[in-house]
């Protein structure tokens, strides 16, 4: 039997009609959507998932709210496992951290990685700046690790834990420069800048807005900055490389996931909610105003990120004589 | 002259219709948070961001400041009525405060802690309205060895906290530090008594285990006497429902302890409300001439926690508003909502902000005023809950505490631990140890643990570092001055016994 050419032509037509309408009717978020961050209130996390919330309303990409759940604990341990065992829940997502990834190597207890949720985007860089209190004798990098190898070990930074960026890259210059200094661990971020001001340590390394106001106050210098190229706000400071060490910008890197065994129209509709956030004016603002680096990467490119990052981390740590548990 | 101008102008902003309705609503807000466990300030504030964006900033800075200063005062009410934490900074009330309401005293432990606050809430804003500048400076020169001695002069106050017996005291003492330990160490990045539990890597929530062995082990052992009907009695009339003027006078030290050791306090960085409120109520238990009634109901007891734990407040905003270093959770959540308002926190905040500082101050003044005559006359509403029979009260003192455990952590694991902390806490109660030196071991530990290791990492591993400081010389000794307080008071005694028997 020959099926008339216009019928082919017909059916052919309807089937494209219908899939192009299902995937236009696709997945859409029917309860308020829970964002979840590894953060109390006030913490790097939380403030960036109220940002982005807000913007998300006002720009009017969701047809649902974003209410921001705080699970704190275990360095990210907690929020990754409450999105795991949030197996398949379409109105959930989450928002991450490296810290996501490296506490898991160190961590027995931490059992679920980045791996084991649903990459949807990847949103941000941060850069840091390398910062000295203004009456310090080091007016370069270069002064500074000379005086670090003057006096070896004697030198202080106050930082984080001690796998938090600013470990990463002591680890990194001291591994480059063939120095060693003290790094001092400060669980509040107000705690390491007070450490710095007070002149108790010699030097830390600070994100670049919060650095901005000291310097403006004359109470602080930039050395370098830890980023590709040098940042609108520090067009005269030079980055590490410029400044002659050859050690790779470690960026604070944040993110979004979604529980796993999501379908994949759902990530493509995250990853599109997300795109469209990053190329809105409040966005532009938002990282302009924290002096941030737009990192956006799709599902896809996230997924080779995980590797990279994690193959980085676990050298770096191993350096730094942390113990590797996975 | 500078902050007579800055007042006036700040006044013209603070009352402006608008800013006194929002000061309202921040204040209303701030005390149901308060007397609700578990649900804190930064929560609060952390919800209502959104919100603010359709705000003047002066609006909203105010309003959430009033949910920050507020939320102190109702922090007192679910301590004094049924031993259960409001917060955090409220745990020391619940030493006296409980025993004052359950000899029939709780609506004068409630103006109590109203008053004191109230006090110590002015105190607070006058510091941070004059002092704040010098005052940042001092916060910069406290660094480790500072906060180690800090910490040492607090846990020194154990031996002002035992009961009967000071090696009962001292156990629980260690006991409070071991739990400090629990989680991830912050320098090495190793797990400490997890065993295994990814719930515990970050340590066991302070309130967790304050609310535990107060408020349930108190249920626990209560629930051993069935028959009796009504746990508390309470007083007919509003008079007696009222501080009296013998209490006022009792209080005027603690005022005055509670109001400067809480805004110096609370302008470290490092610090904090739980902590100011332990160590204005040891003060206070010190240089007290009824030492020994500490702990069985003395209207002081919770003046002093209780006025410290709100002129922290005016001291928190001290190295926020001066610096842009936030000094906790609620600090930090302030801090944000400056950046995402579109202002640069900083050393240069205030001189370029004029208008937002003093309104902000201004409303301070207001909204204290504002909370007293908001929670005196909740008083003897409050005080009725205490004429729920047993049947009631026990359940409703359960509800309460697992509800406010859960909202904090949203974990069950954490229940778990509650419940387990209940069970010591009753133990403690049956075998006589005294629970308040767990809890301020508990405190102190991370704390002193840390900045002991800080200090040393400083001074490359020497420990003159601790004594070649003067400020923490000077705390170290007072530490050392204390605990030799009750051989002093053994002394007294044993010269009087030979006294007596030269006599004789």
């Amino acid at each position: 039997m020959r099926m008339p050419l216009r019928l082919v032509a017909v059916v052919a037509f309807i089937g494209l009609c219908t899939t192009s309408l299902a995937w236009a009717q696709g997945f859409k978020p029917t309860r308020p959507v829970e964002a979840v961050v590894h953060t109390g209130p006030g913490g790097g996390s939380d403030v960036l998932a109220r940002a982005v919330a807000i913007m998300i309303e006002k720009e009017n990409l969701l047809p649902v709210r974003m209410q921001v759940v705080n699970k704190p604990g275990g360095g990210g341990a907690v929020a990754a496992a409450y999105l795991a065992e949030k197996k398949g829940d379409q109105n959930t997502i989450g928002f991450f951290t490296g810290v996501w990834l490296t506490n898991p190597l160190m961590s027995a207890e931490a059992k679920i990685s980045l791996r084991d949720l649903t990459p949807i985007a990847r949103l941000v860089l941060e850069p840091a700046v390398i910062a000295v209190k203004a009456d310090a004798p080091y007016k370069t990098l270069a002064d500074f690790i000379d005086a670090a190898k003057k006096n070896p070990g004697q030198l202080k930074q106050s930082g984080g834990s001690i796998t938090s960026r600013d470990n990463v890259v002591r680890q990194l210059l001291q591994k480059n420069t063939g120095t060693r200094w003290a790094f001092i661990s400060f669980p509040g971020g107000g705690e390491r800048i007070a450490a710095l001001l007070g002149g108790h340590v010699n030097m830390m390394v600070i994100e670049p807005a919060e650095a901005g106001e000291h310097i403006r106050a004359g109470n602080m210098r930039v050395l370098a900055q830890i980023s590709e190229g040098r940042l609108p706000g520090f067009p005269n400071v030079p980055t590490l490389k410029e400044a002659g060490i050859d050690v790779p910008a470690v960026p604070q890197v944040r993110g979004v996931v979604a529980p796993p065994g999501i379908p994949k129209e759902n990530v493509q509709y995250w990853e599109n909610v997300f795109r469209r956030l990053t190329q809105t004016a409040s966005w532009k603002k938002y990282i302009a105003d924290n002096q941030l680096e737009d990192g956006f990467q799709t599902s896809a490119e996230l997924v080779k990120f995980y590797d990279e990052f994690t193959d980085r981390m676990r050298g770096i740590l191993k350096d730094a004589g942390i113990k590797i548990v996975r | 002259m500078e902050v007579i101008t800055g007042l006036s102008d700040g006044l013209a902003i603070a009352l402006q219709p608008a800013n006194l309705f929002w000061c309202f609503v921040g204040v209303v807000l701030g005390t149901l948070v308060g007397i609700m466990p578990g649900l804190g300030p930064p929560a609060t504030i952390a919800m209502l961001l959104p919100l603010t964006f359709a705000m003047s900033p002066a609006s909203a800075m105010i309003m959430l400041a009033g949910i920050y200063y507020g939320a102190k005062y109702g922090g007192s009410t679910t301590s004094i009525l049924l031993n259960v934490p409001g917060e955090s900074a409220s745990v020391v009330t619940c030493l006296d405060g409980y025993q004052m309401a359950r000899k029939g005293r709780a609506g004068a432990a409630l103006g109590i802690a109203a008053i004191a606050s109230f006090v110590a809430g002015t105190v607070g804003v006058l510091g941070l309205m004059l002092v704040a500048p010098p005052l940042a400076k001092f916060a910069l020169a406290f660094s480790s060895p500072e906060y180690f001695a800090l910490m040492a002069l607090g846990l020194a106050m154990v031996v002002l906290l035992a009961g009967s017996s000071m090696l009962k005291a001292l156990l629980a003492t260690l006991v409070g530090l071991w739990i400090a330990g629990v989680g991830t160490d912050l320098f090495s990045a190793t797990s400490r008594f997890t065993f295994g539990r990814m719930e515990l890597l970050s340590g066991i929530d302070f309130v967790v285990v304050a609310i535990g062995i107060f408020a349930l082990g108190e249920v626990l052992a209560n629930m051993e006497a069935p028959e009796q009907a009504q746990m508390v009695p309470v007083p007919k009339g509003l008079r007696n429902l009222l501080p009296t003027l013998q209490d006022l006078k009792d209080c005027r030290f603690a005022f005055v302890n509670g109001s400067v050791i809480g805004f110096l306090v609370g302008v470290l960085p490092g610090a904090g409300s739980t902590i100011a409120s332990f160590l204005s109520y040891g003060v206070e238990k010190a240089v007290s001439r009824r030492r020994e009634e500490f702990g069985t109901g003395v209207p002081e007891g919770v003046a002093a926690p209780e006025g410290a734990n709100n002129s922290e407040t005016g001291g928190a905003l001290v190295p926020l508003l001066t610096l842009g270093i936030p000094g906790s959770g609620t600090t930090a959540i302030l801090l944000a909502a400056l950046v995402l308002w579109g202002f640069k926190p900083g050393p240069l905040f205030i001189p370029e902000n004029p208008a937002l500082f003093w309104g902000l101050v201004a409303s301070m003044y207001i909204g204290n005023v504002m909370l007293l005559v908001l929670n005196l006359p909740l008083v003897p509403v409050f005080a009725q809950v205490l004429r729920l029979p047993a049947y009631v009260l026990f359940p409703l003192i359960l509800g309460v505490s697992m509800v406010g455990v859960y909202t904090v952590s949203g974990s069950l694991f954490d229940l778990g631990l509650l419940l387990g902390f209940g069970l010591l806490g009753y133990l403690m109660r049956k075998l006589d140890y005294p629970s308040a030196p767990l809890i301020l071991g508990l405190v102190l530990g991370g704390a002193m643990e840390r900045a002991l290791r800080q200090s040393l990492m400083m001074s490359e591993g020497s420990l003159t570092i601790l004594v070649a400081r003067p400020m923490s010389a000077v705390m170290l000794l007072l530490a050392v001055l204390i605990l030799l307080v009750p051989l002093f008071g053994k002394f007294n005694t044993w010269r009087l016994r030979a006294l007596e028997q030269k006599g004789g």
